[in-house]
């Protein structure tokens, strides 16, 4: 028993931590807003089993629900504008 | 173990298989239509069988009421989903930039 | 019980963990959001074999909110371009 959940905290700990890498580094905001959907479904987890349920029901409602809706607009905007941007690129994305 | 907890068990596992084939099917299939496909099988029936292996031991009706209110939403989450998301991919809009 | 419900917590975590791989890869931005989904349902399985497991019966709850809003991220997902170029 406490070895399985030493094993399900341990995989937990290690899938956290890579989509977390994964996330900051992405660089293509609509792929790097689902990544961090994918985190909050994980972080929720990660509360629930810290037996914190009530933490765990924020993350998932904001962190992973309503937070992801509007940041996914947010960067289909942000997508829009960048494609409605004159040819050659503005600075700000010459030094990425 | 008692009857009813092998059956339980019995169930849990059949829902695990249907998760881990969808899991599969997501991976290694070639196009977007067919990974949806496999997706929606492991959504409806993996989580039905895990929610009807888990109702015995649940012990009175309101959380029993509980899981299968999660059930029905899950199932109603997913048809939508699953719709929503092929008629995207049909419509091929907003694929990746780069 | 008890075990059996942690492991097969432990099965579908991996799977989880698994299914991230398509997130991460995906070539289009549909199959993110499929991957994403199965995240969702596999993480709702979680919480309903982990509650009674560890003795927190308050994750089914926190499994309604997952299902309830499991949807709402799909349709902010899916919405369509020209809506969004009128708006801005």
């Amino acid at each position: 028993m406490s070895a399985l959940l030493l094993a399900l905290d341990g995989l937990l700990s290690i899938s956290v931590v890579a989509l977390a890498w994964a996330t900051v580094t992405r660089r293509e905001p609509r792929q790097a807003v689902i990544l961090f959907i994918a985190f909050g479904l994980l972080l929720a987890l990660v509360w629930a089993r810290l037996r914190a349920p009530d933490v765990a029901l924020a993350e998932a409602a904001i962190g992973a629900g309503l937070g992801g809706a509007l940041m996914l607009a947010a960067a289909r905007r942000a997508l829009i504008q960048r494609d409605a941007a004159p040819s050659p690129a503005p600075p700000e994305e010459a030094g990425r | 173990m008692s009857l009813l907890e092998g059956i339980s068990a019995a169930l849990i596992g059949l829902g695990l298989f249907f998760f881990i084939a969808g899991t599969v099917g997501l991976l290694r299939l070639p196009d977007p239509l067919s990974r949806l496909h496999a997706l929606t099988k492991a959504d409806n029936l993996g989580l039905s069988l895990v929610v009807l292996g888990l109702l015995p031991h649940t012990g009175g009706l309101l959380p029993g009421a509980k899981l299968v209110l999660v059930w029905l939403l899950v199932l109603a989450a997913g048809a939508t989903a699953a719709h929503l998301v092929a008629k995207r991919t049909l419509r091929g809009d907003g694929e990746d930039a780069r | 019980m008890p075990e059996i419900q942690v492991a097969a917590a432990l099965v579908l975590l991996a799977t989880m963990s698994t299914g991230l791989l398509r997130a991460l890869w995906g070539p289009t931005p549909s199959d993110r959001m499929m991957a994403v989904q199965l995240m969702g349902t596999s993480g709702i399985g979680v919480l309903l074999l982990l509650g009674p497991a560890i003795g927190v019966p308050a994750l089914v709850d926190v499994a309604l909110v997952f299902a309830l809003l499991a949807a709402v991220a799909i349709v902010a997902f899916t919405r369509r371009a020209e809506c969004a170029a009128e708006e801005a």
